[in-house]
């Protein structure tokens, strides 16, 4: 079974980069089960969105260690100490979030505000996730989920900002 | 001799009715029964009373024969909306007191008369809780001594029939129970002229027992005493203040025909559809 | 007709609902249940269904309740808060023999509590949530895709023993999307109308519920919240009225406890290690069976009636018993009836939305 998982706070648009995931992964034929847990407000507190998938149907989707884990802000970390100090692969805004012991620091939410795309960090992560997972079509994949949701340009030139990130520090 | 026009319409098994001797919900059945044979309808097997908890409650349960669903206390209208909602075609009659309507379900009275549900509510009014031995309720008159209010209520009165005409709601009335022939007259067109959307006849009868005998009177007295008090809302609206607090102000306070709720939602979903 | 779809289990239950032939919802805003109001008032009015958002908890259960009469399937969905509203109506359908299903996605409560959070406290309140003597049906899903089975299955039920079914579901399953087989029902249990001399609320054999009118047939329907005789005539006074009826009502679920009462194990069925749970919560637990080995895990679908003797026979040469939940400790009441509580094992954990991990009742299983 594979993960991968996001880190943030409300409004960063978390829960909507695991869903995104999902989709992509269940389009592409996997199973996939989606977990997101976050608070009653809209803006603020910690957020954190997962997604285990697998050929087979999955056993657990309750897990703690993650393959891979982006995080996005020092909220989301904070809460979530369990996830992070158990995960395997750790990317982490360079700005935003305290350093991670053996976690890769990326300047997300820079490399997203200098190319226009701020409010798409999550996509950038998403980008940085997928690049990582390396599943076969995952890209075409990504691709179609977003053009059937909202800002598709946006959100898929933040995605590219993502694969390029991951691919520069060569992860 | 001939039998009275509204045994056809009562489960003969089960009478004499469990009401107290010179009760007005005996007016208030009679009425309904002419209302229904001059209306030419024959039998109810197409209505479905629904009724709570309270004296008024028990008119429809068992007594009148029809099907009838005897619901928890202040649950009469979300029940009659959902067999509407479910089968429009049957026509649904709430009947219940003041308590059981306007103070434990008063929240589903608003809301179905906002909505507009298409329902008839008859809501008699008798001032108190008179199942439970008369206890204050929220049409219980400014000053009243009951057992709840030992000392004289300290509350006012909800004018509920004034509050539902704020409403979507299509038809509201209020008939005082020693205006037979405007009452009878009012439930025949809430049943005809006026036919769809909500509904809403309050009816003007204090308890017999716990409020006319507290005050030393016999039903019929009191029954008199109503005919003076009870005025037309015309002549009402023109009196002082003072004046006004004495009489009971009735008639039609309200009287569209507006589509009621199921044929608004019918509208939207066909629209809906239709542009898929 | 089958499709593969990615659906939270909220999103599961409505599809499973209409496959069940659903056609009546009733509701209020809630989370973390308001996904199944949303796609109901979408999904209902396309299959020729009713979808109405009620003004609370109370009116939403009442409205479902007429809407059962009238003849159409029904169902609410809610969650703690709401739940706790539903209760005095959910009586009035036990007593009524109303068939229903109301779904309560559990949240941490008690009060308003944690809204987003999972949990599993409402167990007992899912039985004895009413006053009185009562029982009825409860079922929990373990999955999305059981989200959609089950439903199915509590229509089935809701149906056959004219009693509200309630849907048992946290959380977890009620966010969490997965891939669900939208497959239709196998079967559907079509309520039984009476013939002119028979009773609606009665019947020689408690195990055989009574067959349903539906309003506006002539069946000159008597329905009441109160003590009723067979032909639902009041009685309020009577010892013999109510004690029959209430009786009746018991066996009638009790008695039919081998055709309702469903569980499952897995994991490896002689080991003596063996862990009881429900819903969710079983998921972590079946991992952590199969990592460690020897353990069997003792999986409740159906929480209410609950099969004691089945229970008993299946803890029979335990040695350890775990019992993992979300809550301070709910279903180890019943495990406790059959096996000796200074030999359970438990894990409790609520609060926050964190699951129970598998690391967690692999440290319990192995101490």
């Amino acid at each position: 079974m594979r993960s991968a998982g996001f880190l943030g706070m409300g409004g960063q648009g978390i829960v909507f980069a695991a869903t995104v995931l999902g989709e992509t992964l269940y389009r592409l034929g996997y199973y996939v089960a989606q977990l997101q847990n976050y608070g009653a407000s809209v803006r603020g507190g910690a957020v954190y969105g997962y997604v285990v998938f697998d050929e087979d149907e999955i056993v657990n989707p309750f897990i703690e260690e993650l393959e891979v884990l982006v995080i996005l802000h020092e909220q989301g970390r904070r809460r979530w100490e369990n996830i992070v100090r158990k995960s395997e692969k750790i990317i982490y805004d360079k700005d935003l979030v305290n350093p991670v012991k053996n976690g890769i620091a990326m300047p997300i939410a820079e490399e997203a505000d200098k190319h226009g795309v701020y409010r798409a960090m999550n996509m950038v992560a998403l980008g940085i996730a997928s690049r990582i997972l390396g599943v076969k079509g995952i890209d075409e994949a990504v691709d179609e989920v977003l053009r059937s949701r909202k800002n598709y340009e946006l959100n898929i030139k933040a995605y590219g900002i993502g694969l390029e990130l991951a691919e520069r520090a060569r992860i | 001799m001939a039998e009275h026009f509204g045994l056809k319409y009562l489960r003969k098994e089960v009478l004499p009715t469990a009401f107290c001797p010179g009760c007005y919900n005996g007016i208030l059945m009679n009425a309904l029964f002419q209302a229904f044979m001059e209306l030419g309808i024959e039998d109810l097997k197409r209505f479905v009373f629904v009724s709570g908890i309270g004296c008024s409650s028990w008119i429809p349960s068992p007594f009148i024969k029809a099907d009838s669903l005897h619901t928890l206390h202040g649950r009469a209208i979300p029940v009659a909306t959902g067999v509407k909602l479910a089968n429009p075609e049957l026509n649904v009659i709430v009947i219940g007191g003041d308590g059981d309507l306007a103070s434990i379900g008063g929240n589903h009275l608003l809301h179905a008369a906002r909505r507009n549900m298409d329902l008839l509510v008859i809501m008699i009014n008798n001032q108190v809780y008179g199942m439970t031995r008369g206890q204050a309720a929220p049409t219980t008159p400014h000053g009243m001594i009951t057992p709840t209010t030992p000392y004289g209520n300290p509350e006012r009165p909800m004018d509920v029939a004034s509050i539902i005409a704020g409403t979507n709601a299509n038809y509201v009335a209020r008939w005082c129970i020693s205006q037979y022939i405007p009452l009878k007259n009012s439930i025949k067109d809430a049943l005809s002229r006026y036919s769809r959307g909500f509904r809403f006849i309050e009816v003007y009868a204090p308890c017999v027992t716990y409020v006319v005998r507290r005050e030393g009177k016999t039903p019929g007295e009191k029954l008199k005493e109503l005919m003076k008090k009870c005025i037309r809302i015309e002549t009402w609206k023109n009196m002082s203040r003072e004046e006004r607090e004495k009489h009971v102000a009735t008639g039609v306070f309200k009287a569209e025909d507006k589509p009621g709720f199921i044929e608004t939602y019918n509208k939207y979903i066909a629209q809906a559809l239709g542009e898929k | 007709m089958t499709e593969r779809l990615f659906l939270s289990g909220n999103e599961a239950i409505v599809y499973g609902a209409i496959d069940a032939g659903c056609r009546f919802y009733a509701g209020y805003p809630i989370t973390p249940s308001s996904e199944i109001m949303h796609l109901m008032a979408k999904e209902l009015p396309r299959v020729g269904g009713v979808f109405i958002q009620a003004e609370d908890e109370l009116a939403a259960i009442n409205m479902i309740i007429g809407a059962s009469w009238a003849g159409l399937k029904s169902m609410t969905a809610t969650s703690g808060p709401g739940f706790s509203l539903m209760q005095e109506g959910i009586g009035y359908a036990v007593m009524t023999e109303t068939p229903l299903v109301i779904v309560d996605v559990m949240r941490a409560g008690p009060a308003t509590g944690q809204a987003t959070k999972s949990a599993q406290g409402d167990l007992m309140q899912a039985r004895w949530g009413r006053h009185g003597d009562q029982y009825l049906v409860v079922i929990a899903p373990m999955t999305p895709q059981e989200a959609y089975d089950l439903i199915i299955e509590a229509f089935n039920i809701a149906e056959a023993y004219r009693v509200p079914v309630v849907f048992l579901m946290d959380e977890f399953i009620g966010h969490g999307r997965e891939i669900v087989v939208r497959r239709g029902a196998d079967k559907l249990v079509v309520r039984r109308k009476p013939s002119d001399h028979e009773p609606p609320f009665g019947s020689k054999d408690p195990r055989i519920p009574p067959p349903m009118p539906r309003l506006g047939e002539g069946h000159y329907v008597l329905v009441t919240g109160s003590t009723h005789n067979e032909w639902g005539y009041r009685d309020v006074h009577g010892f013999e009225t109510h004690y029959k009826l209430v009786t009746r009502l018991k066996e009638k679920i009790w008695d039919n406890i081998d055709k309702i009462f469903k569980y499952k194990v897995y994991g490896d069925p002689d080991a003596r290690r063996i862990i009881v749970c429900f819903g969710s919560t079983c998921r972590p637990a079946i991992d952590a069976a199969e990592r460690v080995g020897g353990t069997k895990v003792l999986r409740l679908i159906t929480l209410w009636p609950l099969n004691y003797d089945k229970l008993a026979e299946e803890l029979s040469g335990a040695g350890k018993v775990v019992v993992p939940e979300l809550n301070l400790g709910q279903l180890v009441y019943d495990v406790a009836q059959v096996y000796p509580r200074s030999k359970i094992r438990v894990i409790n954990k609520v609060g926050g939305g964190i699951p129970i991990y598998p690391s967690e009742i692999i440290k319990v299983l192995e101490a």
